[in-house]
């Protein structure tokens, strides 16, 4: 057997899980020279095809393998005016300690046919792939390149991966790299700027000053709110031995004299008078099927866990191969995945393997169909079972989320009649309504939803008069609102069009490693949530860079997300095909300079805004 | 040579406005050298769109049976009938539905570009709640909710300033929802034709049957209180804080 190839993995794990797959449990374990982590294992493998039998080494890199810098004249943070940094020549070098990472792969790839990339199928994976392929064909300039398309690490599909190798994906390697030289060339100019002009105050900005521009947004709004007084009517009814609420159509208003004079109106008309009676199903309808940004808000309101910390257990179950890859945008299963099969899974657990049965003799719905598909990888999905016992307590939570998740997106919706009536009192409208919940369905299983039947109403007839027992006003004041917590930030920078799925975790784990904001516990025990209140230091680099491009046109501002959304949907434009990679880092860096000189031209009002949070603070 | 009698009996026909003697007369001699040979139909819709624009204290008549009688704003008087048509001009509105906070907010969005599209923040989200996915919460219109639709869509209901040609000074309120009361469309110093309409404790009760838009502006409050506004609201705030 003549023929060789080379797999590579963008983590160890996922090399030996590939290969463990794919030799059956038996291939042998080779060290390299330079790192402990990285094995080369060996076996065969019938790839079908042109490829046939082969001879297979598997081996993987640490995540990127090159990391792009600035040419030596311009490392020194004091070699030239941060402006230039828009310009000055980049280069990209292999990271030393990868040094022997890539030279295992140079020399794997002289003694082979064909190189397979195993890196994760998303942006990041499609460039360390690229980056893995540059060295491959550095030791075998004639070497053949595939990759490998996969979504999980469970048996059969990496092995139905193995069988279909596909392309790698130039665009979406391009978009990456894309990124990867503005975040330097931005990063280092506005960083390099910032920290020779305040030397007490150092701070990487870009996306982590976006994310935080939400916590700030939303403190000052806290801190600037004043509580109003407004006015309501509430009308009610004693019948049949129940009480009756009837809430007023305009809710409340902010004005006495006129509320006052409304419910005069209404006690002269004496009698109200019933102008609809509603009677209909109603149902709350199952789930979507599970994205990544759904994960961590729901994972970090539920589950007591950060958005981090929940990424990090949900890729640990993925590479033990428990369930589908966690980084995924899509919510609409592929009509190809054995769904059914999946649920069958189930059937051993205790809690739940006994709804999954009933799915299967019958329950079974097919699952509501998001808008989201990012072509690369289904909704997050448990692809096997696995015992209790054999995860630690934060892999069991994640592990049961995504397990009820997936039974609730295959269940029916909850089911319900639901009374609404309306009554005309004077000029005023009023109504009431009731809920019977008829069947739980997905509810049984998904035990985070609430919904649950109210009071049954009396009856009431279409066109009926009656004289109501009671009508007040009631008074009341509006509140602030609440301070931003880790599940609403997710939700914001999403809405925002900031932020991969991938990146959102990091960037709040920085922003709280960095002090910008100190957390609050609102509330207590299984109700509290943690808020996120901004320290004084954050404050000032917010405030200061909102003013510094104050007045600008189109006043972008760096702590808003608008510069950050439009590079995002650039680089969606690169994977497309419809923009070059230098097309897109010029076009921002275009943007961005003309941000970097009027910031230039005004960073001392940055400093007067540290200078008078630093000062009040050592004062108080 | 068109008389003035024509214009005004044309006015009032098609507008129900009784126009002033003298600011009828010099609105004719101002215009009437250059203007021999117009018909009066051209004529008597220069003139009211001229009357659109201006004071109608100035520009109509302060007859009886075109003035709000005196006792429209006591306070003591559960329900009055006034009777005909009555203009008047508007010299304030308000949003009664929305807090002063929030109206600030919605300003200071506008200010900071974020109303253009595209860039828009969206600054507040409900987690937990699949907006679409519960027909039933959606139509449970709990306080909670109502406050901050009504508080982003400044659907009101409005509180009106209204002058009659005498200069006496009624409150308006929107009891009803009229096309065309709104703060973005309703300019200060636009008239308003009200119809044999109800009084309920000093105030003037506006539905679609009781008000006639006529439209116009007085170019010379508008800009002010339009450039105002957003001190005055803060002003406000301010105000509830000592109480």
């Amino acid at each position: 057997m003549a023929r060789k190839i080379l797999c590579v993995a963008e983590k160890p794990a996922i090399a030996r899980a590939v290969a463990t797959h794919l030799s059956g449990g038996a291939f042998r374990t080779n060290p390299i020279r330079g790192n402990q982590y990285v094995k080369n294992y060996e076996f065969d493998f019938n790839f079908g095809g042109a490829w046939g039998n082969c001879s297979v080494t598997m081996t993987s890199v640490v995540g990127h393998l090159t990391g792009l810098d600035f040419d030596r004249q311009y490392r020194g943070w004091e070699s030239c005016p941060p402006g230039a940094l828009f310009e000055a020549p980049v280069q990209e070098t292999v990271d030393k300690d990868k040094l022997p990472i890539a030279e295992n792969i140079r020399n794997q790839a002289k003694y082979s046919k064909a190189l397979f990339i195993w890196t994760d199928c998303d942006r990041e994976g499609e460039h360390i792939g690229s980056e893995v392929r540059n060295q491959a064909i550095a030791g075998n300039a004639r070497i053949e390149v595939k990759r490998a398309k996969f979504s999980n690490t469970e048996s059969a599909h990496v092995r139905r991966a193995a069988l279909e190798p596909v392309n790698l994906d130039e665009h979406q390697a391009s978009a990456v790299a894309a990124r990867i030289e503005l975040d330097l060339r931005i990063g280092a100019a506005f960083t390099r700027l910032q920290t020779l002009q305040l030397q007490t105050v150092v701070a990487a900005l870009k996306e982590k000053v976006i994310s935080y521009g939400f916590v700030v947004d939303r403190y000052l709004r806290v801190k600037n709110f004043k509580p109003e007084t407004f006015w309501g009517i509430k009308v009610i009814l004693s019948r049949e031995g129940k009480k009756v609420n009837f809430l007023w159509k305009r809710v409340h208003l902010f004005d006495r004299a006129v509320v006052t004079m409304m419910l005069e109106r209404c006690l002269l008309a004496k009698q109200a008078k019933v102008t609809k009676v509603n009677q209909k199903p109603t149902s709350k309808w199952r789930p979507l099927p599970l994205t990544t940004v759904d994960l961590q808000m729901m994972g970090s309101r539920f589950l007591r866990l950060d958005s981090q910390t929940i990424m990090k257990v949900a890729e640990g179950l993925y590479t033990k191969g428990f369930i589908s890859y966690p980084r995924t945008e899509t919510d609409q299963f592929d009509k190809a995945i054995d769904l059914k099969k999946l649920i069958e899974k189930q059937y051993p657990d205790n809690a739940w393997g006994q709804y999954a049965r009933e799915l299967i003799d019958g329950k079974f719905r097919a699952p509501r169909s998001g808008r989201h598909n990012d072509k690369a990888h289904p909704p997050i999905h448990p692809v096997s079972w696995v015992s209790p016992n054999q995860l630690n307590a934060n892999e069991k939570k994640v592990y049961e989320f995504v397990a009820r998740r997936f039974l609730a997106c295959c269940s029916d919706d909850a089911k319900g009649k639901s009374t609404e009536v309306e009554i005309q009192y004077g000029d005023e409208f009023f109504h009431t309504s009731g809920l019977i919940v008829l069947e739980r369905n997905y509810l049984d299983v998904y035990v985070y939803d609430k919904w649950e039947s109210s009071q049954q109403l009396p009856n009431f007839e279409q066109g009926e008069l009656f004289e109501p027992t009671e009508a007040n006003i009631f008074e009341s004041k509006t509140t602030a609102p609440n301070y931003l917590t880790e599940p609403e930030l997710i939700g914001l920078m999403d809405a925002n069009g900031i932020g991969t799925d991938a990146t959102m975790a990091e960037h709040i784990a920085k922003i709280k490693d960095r002090e910008y904001v100190a957390i609050n516990q609102r509330g207590s025990g299984r109700s509290s949530v943690q808020e996120f209140v901004p320290t004084r230091l954050g404050i000032a680099l917010v405030e200061g860079y909102d003013n510094v491009v104050d007045g600008l046109p189109n006043s972008v501002s760096l702590s808003k997300p608008f510069l950050r959304k439009e590079m995002e949907l650039s680089m969606v434009e690169i994977c497309s095909g419809t923009k070059t990679r230098q097309e897109v880092v010029q076009q921002s860096l275009d943007m961005y300079r003309e941000v970097f000189i009027h910031t230039q031209r005004r960073i001392n009002m940055l400093k007067n805004a540290c200078r008078k949070y630093l000062v009040e603070e050592t004062a108080s | 040579m068109t008389s003035p009698d024509q214009i005004a009996a044309q006015i009032l026909s098609t507008k129900s406005l009784s126009v002033s003697q003298s600011w009828l007369n010099a609105f004719l001699a101002s215009s009437s050298t250059a203007q021999r040979n117009i018909p009066p139909s051209a004529v008597a819709k220069t003139a009211i769109f001229r009357l659109l624009a201006s004071d109608i204290k100035e520009s109509l008549s302060k007859h009886r049976s075109c003035v709000l009688p005196v006792n429209t704003h006591d306070p003591t008087i559960q329900e009055l009938r006034l009777q005909g048509s009555i203009p008047v001009q508007v010299l304030d509105i308000e949003d009664i539905g929305t807090s002063l906070w929030s109206q600030i907010e919605a300003i200071e969005r506008v200010e900071r570009g974020e109303a253009i599209r595209g860039r828009e923040i969206v600054r507040t989200i409900a987690i937990g709640e699949d907006a679409e996915a519960s027909e039933n919460n959606r139509a449970n219109n709990n306080p909670a909710n109502g406050a901050t639709a009504s508080g982003n869509s400044g659907y009101g209901p409005h509180r009106l300033i209204l002058e009659d040609s005498a200069g006496t000074m009624a409150v308006g309120v929107e009891m009803q929802r009229i096309d065309g009361i709104a703060l973005e469309k309703l300019a200060i110093g636009a008239k308003l034709l009200l119809r044999n309409p109800s009084v309920a404790r000093g105030m003037v009760l506006l539905t679609p049957g009781s008000v006639t838009l006529l439209g116009g502006k007085i170019e010379a409050l508008d800009k002010p209180w339009r450039e105002g506004r957003k001190a005055r609201l803060l002003e406000k705030t301010a105000g509830i804080e000592r109480e």
